[in-house]
């Protein structure tokens, strides 16, 4: 053996020693402490299901990338921010995201086509991954309802369910009555409403809403010319009357153009987004629009309570920078309002939505702000990114602020209904189109 | 006396070795003349299977005349084959989707000895092709011979028909399960004064697909709540019925082949579910005539020496119609509940009608320079329009949508080194024509983005070589920077199912191909072939179809960038022409590679797998052959195979969380058949089982496949 090899043998030796050393002192190593996890906030009341959509913005059958929903126990800004990259529960094929909830509880006309209505709840195992557990399935009986295309209303203590929506080509109105704990179908039947000449079909769906101080369903649609989208302009809203124990129509009556052309939206009820409000009162305030200058405009009319018209006189949304998307009542004569500046853009993800506080009693609005600045512009047409509960609005914006893409995420803005305090909250990653939260209540 | 001589000879028939059985000796003619007598000899053939194996692309070979006694349709035997995965929706005449090396079935273009498919018919498919009339199928994985004038992006599959030059008559009868019934008749005449050649082609297949369905949802008696139940399928009846006459003459001074034919086709089709099983339709039904003029006319020595020209001319009339009047909800008992929209749009009644006048003019000049050395000119015009209108609902508004392309290729091929290395070099030019009128559903469609007529140009190029060491190895390799312009099915639906979207980009693509192959005689009438292939697409604009979220819709969208690379590989194993063995495997990885999405933000599908399609997957074939079983001049083959695809994502393994994604399940079926000829395949009756284990198998989210099925045919060849 030469010196050279026997040098090499102690060397190939020696790192031999030095790599086995390392390894034993790697395995061997203390295992680090894990993280002690933050303390959780949680709102015993409420879980908040958070809706995203793949590529671009969904609701109102936009949505062709898929739905995936997050539900998290508080919205505050303590919570590590919501991870959407491989979780999520995917509700696409089965489910839509416009829904009717109460309590925990989802009920709707599921995407899967199975030919029923579908109670379900979204369970979060221990690992943090949501699921759907079906409660309860039952089929249709005589009438139809296609996913998403019904309006609904709950009546007796919120026992009983009233669903409405169309039917042969949007040229009936059909209604059925369902119990809640069950789904089981009580009573259906078709209003006898007909189409005035000249018009060719009603809304899709129209917005069905229950006042408790006359204990009346009121059913706000449209009459059209021609089926589908249309004009403003052309189309009539009407008001129904009706008894919710007999399902009669009481009284049926046109809204005069100048007061409101269309509701906000007609196709698929409140079932995403909230177009219907009550204040402390039982004043009965209804989104719409009008047409201004040829160009669809948001107008925010009230039924005062004890009448059953709109107040003519009395218009919440005065001078609009364009549609008015959503209201939801904050307490204390003041709403919270999702509109569109019609200037910066009018497509569904266009980023020209944002939100503001209305004060009833004059009709003024102010955006909304936080550290004094105005909150974001953000796309989604067909969003409802904003809930109320407990006095408090979570009020979400996308984070889709071009050039501020590395550092801005969607976040959700937690305004005080007592104080007007606007502080920060959770955030949401990126990759998605931030839609809907509920707040689901599991108490 | 034993000879050590191996022959070589194209026999143009079997790829095996043929050991001369029942005869002592073999009579050979030498270059000079003299006699030689073999005793025992093996002979040892290239098929033309295999010879298209050896050529310089990437092509996948299949001897179909061989299988067509017990073969059901075309697809069953072009699904076995490396790096082909064919998807089907449901049964017999189910729409089905076919993708070679990773590439989606639209992708491929279909060719019927050169001219395209559909020019037989928008309903004509591999699924209902009679299997008698096709000699061999030739499949291009990736890269394309110029002389297809074609803008495919994924490959081509030719199907090539008999060109025997004897009178013959084929007719064929099969019986299956779930009341299917096929029949194929066809039959070539040469006139003995005039000799004039006739070919009719007559064929039939029919069926109630009454498969059952597992675990489906429908009403308690009560018609209160769902129950679970076991289901057999209710409307999805299916019948095609084709027929052609081909006249014409061959080796004439004028002309070595000009033939003139004429077709008609009809395929009326019951819809039993939407996009996924969920819905469940029960009267809607989608109908397709077409008739087909065509000629074509073939001269070597065209004007000189060395030119050789090839010219086919077609045209088609091919009406659909998709009526869809019924305001129902149908569940899968067959029971049904009035509702408000119809079955398959769930929108108001349509009885849509759409006329797709297709023309296609191909011709190819080619044109030998020297020994080794031809330059070919081909020239391909593809015009399809859509018409729409609709009996039923007044309010729709008729279009007319044309879509033409033209495609002018030029070609080099060589050959070098005595046949060792041949290369080819090519370069095509994509010109695209559409004009859309239509404007429903615009914000679905895309009519609103496109408006009024647009042209569009593209070239493309690509190059190709093999090089052959020595029989057990062979390298060959190519490449084509290729272009695919959506079908009229991507851009205008299909009338029930797929809605239209006019805004969809052509798809460009760089394709890469690299193969070894070969072949080893172990001796003793053993011999074992194999290859191997690597590809790499980097594909722009990727066209994928996508199940929407609104009423269970197909439509066909772009991506904008996907790499696919992937390999195949196949071995294959035969003794003396009696036990036959082959195993292929394949798998693809095809990645979103787009970075960043508009807004500027890191895509979270970036690398992520292309979803809703399979990408690894593989079969399995034995079969053996006895001979003179029972009755002289017999053989008895027993066959098994067995297919396995693994499972795969619905949608993008970014979105949600695993545990509550949409999966297509993995795959494990198992098919057998018996095949016994005698009269040296005069006669022949196979029966096959497929789906032996009964497995529940699915090809696309929530549409079931049919479970075991049987299916017995009798076949008689004079």
């Amino acid at each position: 053996m030469t010196n050279d090899m026997k040098t090499m043998k102690q060397l190939l030796i020696l790192a031999i020693t030095l790599v086995s050393m390392l390894s034993m002192a790697i395995s061997c190593r203390e295992p680090e402490p894990e993280p002690e996890p933050e303390p959780v906030v949680v709102d015993k009341d409420y879980n908040f299901d958070l809706y995203v959509c793949a590529v671009k913005h969904g609701g109102m059958s936009q949505n062709k990338n898929g739905t995936y929903v997050r539900s998290v126990p508080a919205l505050t800004a303590d919570q590590p921010r919501v991870e959407f990259t491989g979780k999520g529960v995917d509700i696409t094929q089965n489910y839509t995201l416009e829904s009717i909830t109460r309590g925990k509880y989802y009920y709707q006309v599921p995407q899967k086509a199975t030919g029923g209505f579908v109670k379900f709840h979204i369970e979060r195992n221990a690992a943090g991954d949501e699921s759907i557990v079906e409660d309860a399935e039952v089929p249709f009986k005589d009438n139809v309802y296609s996913a998403r295309k019904y309006t609904h209303a709950w009546i007796g203590d919120s026992t009983t369910l009233v669903i409405i929506g169309t039917a042969d080509k949007a040229k009936k109105i059909i209604w059925s009555k369902l119990s809640e704990s069950n789904l089981a179908i009580q009573s259906e039947g078709t209003f006898d409403i007909k189409l005035p000449e000249g018009f060719n079909a009603f809304s899709t769906a129209g917005l069905l809403t229950y006042r408790k101080s006359d204990k009346k369903l009121y059913y706000f649609y449209l009459t059209k010319r021609e089926a589908g989208q249309s004009d403003a302009a052309t189309s009539v809203t009407n008001i129904a009357i009706i008894n919710p124990e007999t399902m009669q129509v009481e009284s049926n009556t046109a809204v005069p153009s100048a007061v409101m052309e269309e509701t906000a939206g007609s196709a698929y009820g409140e079932l995403m987004q909230s177009m219907i409000m009550y204040d402390e009162a039982d004043n009965l305030y209804v989104a719409g629009m009008i047409t201004v200058n040829d160009q669809e405009m948001g107008i925010l009319r009230r039924i005062p309570v004890g009448s059953k018209t709109f107040d003519a006189t009395w218009n919440g949304f005065p001078n609009p920078e364009g549609k008015l998307l959503t209201v939801q009542y904050l307490g204390n004569g003041k709403a919270l309002s999702y509109s569109r500046d019609e200037t910066l853009g009018t497509k569904i993800d266009s980023k020209s939505h944002f939100y503001s506080i209305i004060n009833l009693a004059n009709g003024s609005r102010e955006r909304v702000k936080f550290n004094g600045q105005d909150l974001q512009y953000c796309g989604g047409r067909f969003s409802q990114r904003s809930v109320v509960v407990n006095n408090k609005a979570y009020i979400g914006v996308g984070g889709e602020v071009e050039g501020e893409a590395e550092t801005n995420y969607p976040t959700i803005y937690i305004y005080d209904c007592k104080t007007g305090v606007v502080e920060k909250g959770i955030e949401l990653s990126k990759g998605f189109c931030f839609d809907i939260i509920r707040a689901m209540d599991v108490k | 006396m034993r000879f050590g001589y191996r022959l070589i000879v194209s026999l143009a028939l079997l790829g095996l070795s043929v050991p001369l059985a029942g005869q002592d000796s073999l009579s050979v003619k030498g270059a000079l003349g003299d006699t030689l007598v073999l005793h025992n000899a093996t002979v040892t053939a290239k098929s033309r299977e295999q010879q298209l194996r050896e050529g310089a692309f990437a092509v996948g070979a299949l001897n179909i005349r061989l299988q067509a006694s017990t073969l059901q349709s075309l697809t069953q035997a072009i699904d076995r084959t490396a790096g082909i995965r064919i998807r089907e929706e449901g049964g017999v005449g189910s729409d089905f989707d076919l993708s070679i090396n990773g590439m989606s079935g639209n992708s491929i273009r279909y060719f019927l000895d050169g001219m395209p498919l559909d020019a037989k018919g928008t309903g004509m498919t591999l699924a209902n092709l009679p299997v008698n009339i096709i000699d061999r199928v030739e499949i291009y994985k990736g890269v394309i011979p110029a002389s297809f004038g074609s803008d495919a992006l994924g490959g081509a599959v030719n199907i090539i028909t008999n060109r025997s030059n004897r009178d013959y008559l084929d007719f064929s009868y099969g019986i299956g399960s779930f009341h299917t019934h096929k029949a194929d008749f066809s039959a070539q005449y040469i006139g003995k004064k005039t000799g004039l050649i006739f070919k009719p082609v007559l064929s039939a297949n029919y069926s109630k697909n009454d498969y059952l369905m597992h675990d489906v949802k429908v009403r308690n008696e009560e018609h209160t709540a769902f129950v679970i139940k076991d289901l057999p399928r209710f409307h999805d009846d299916y019948l095609s019925l084709f027929g052609q006459l081909e006249v014409g003459v061959a080796d004439r001074s004028w002309a070595d082949a000009f033939f003139v034919s004429a077709s008609v086709s009809k395929i009326d089709k019951e819809i039993q579910t939407g996009a996924t099983q969920d819905r469940v339709i029960g009267m809607a039904e989608r109908n397709t005539q077409s008739l087909n003029v065509a000629a074509r006319y073939e001269k070597a020595g065209f004007l000189t020496e060395g030119m050789q020209f090839q010219a086919s001319v077609s045209h088609t009339w091919d009406h659909s119609q998709t009526i869809d009047t019924t305001y129902r909800r149908y569940y899968w008992d067959g029971t049904y509940i009035n509702g408000g929209y119809s079955e398959i749009r769930s929108r108001g009644k349509t009885w849509r009608h759409y006329r797709r006048p297709m023309t296609v003019l191909r011709s190819n000049l080619a044109y030998r320079v020297a020994d080794g050395h031809e330059l070919a000119l081909n020239y391909l015009l593809n015009r399809t329009g859509n018409k729409q209108v609709d009996t039923w609902d007044s309010d729709f508004v008729p279009t007319d949508d044309v879509l033409a392309k033209h495609i002018i290729s030029l070609s080099y091929d060589q050959s070098l080194l005595e046949g060792r290395m041949n290369n080819a070099l090519f370069v095509k030019d994509y010109v695209n024509h559409l004009t859309v009128g239509q404007s429903e559903i615009p914000s679905t469609t895309g009519s609103d983005k496109v408006k009024g007529s647009n042209t569009q140009n593209y070239l493309g190029y690509g190059v190709g070589t093999r090089y052959l060491f020595a029989d057990p190895l062979a390298v060959k390799g190519s490449f084509e920077h290729s272009i695919r312009l959506p079908v009229s099915r991507e851009v205008l639906g299909n009338g029930s199912t797929v809605y239209p979207n006019v805004a969809l980009k052509p798809e460009i693509s760089d394709n890469f191909n690299l193969g070894l192959f070969g072949t080893f005689d172990l001796g003793g009438g053993h011999t074992l072939s194999y290859e191997a292939n690597g590809f790499f697409r980097l594909v722009d604009n990727y066209i994928r179809a996508t199940v929407t979220e609104t009423e269970s819709m197909m439509q066909y969208v772009n991506v904008d960038a996907v790499h696919i690379k992937g390999v195949d590989g196949e071995i294959r194993y035969d003794w003396a022409g009696k036990l036959h063995a082959a195993a292929n495997v394949s798998y693809d990885d095809s990645r979103d590679m787009r970075k960043y999405t508009q807004s500027g933000d890191l895509s979270v599908t970036y690398k992520n797998r292309t979803p809703n399609r399979p990408w690894t997957y593989c079969n399995a074939e034995v079969s053996y052959t006895f001979r003179n079983v029972g009755l002289r001049d017999s053989r008895l083959r027993l066959t098994a195979d067995y297919q396995y695809v693994h499972w795969f994502y619905l949608t993008w393994a970014a979105y949600g969380s695993a545990s509550t994604k949409s999966k297509v399940p993995t795959q494990h079926i198992t098919n057998a058949s018996l095949l016994y000829a005698w009269q040296g395949g005069r006669y022949n009756v196979s029966l096959e089982c497929t789906n032996l284990l009964d497995a529940l198998a699915f090809d696309n989210y929530m549409l079931q496949k049919p479970g075991r099925a049987f299916f017995l045919k009798f076949r008689l060849f004079l």
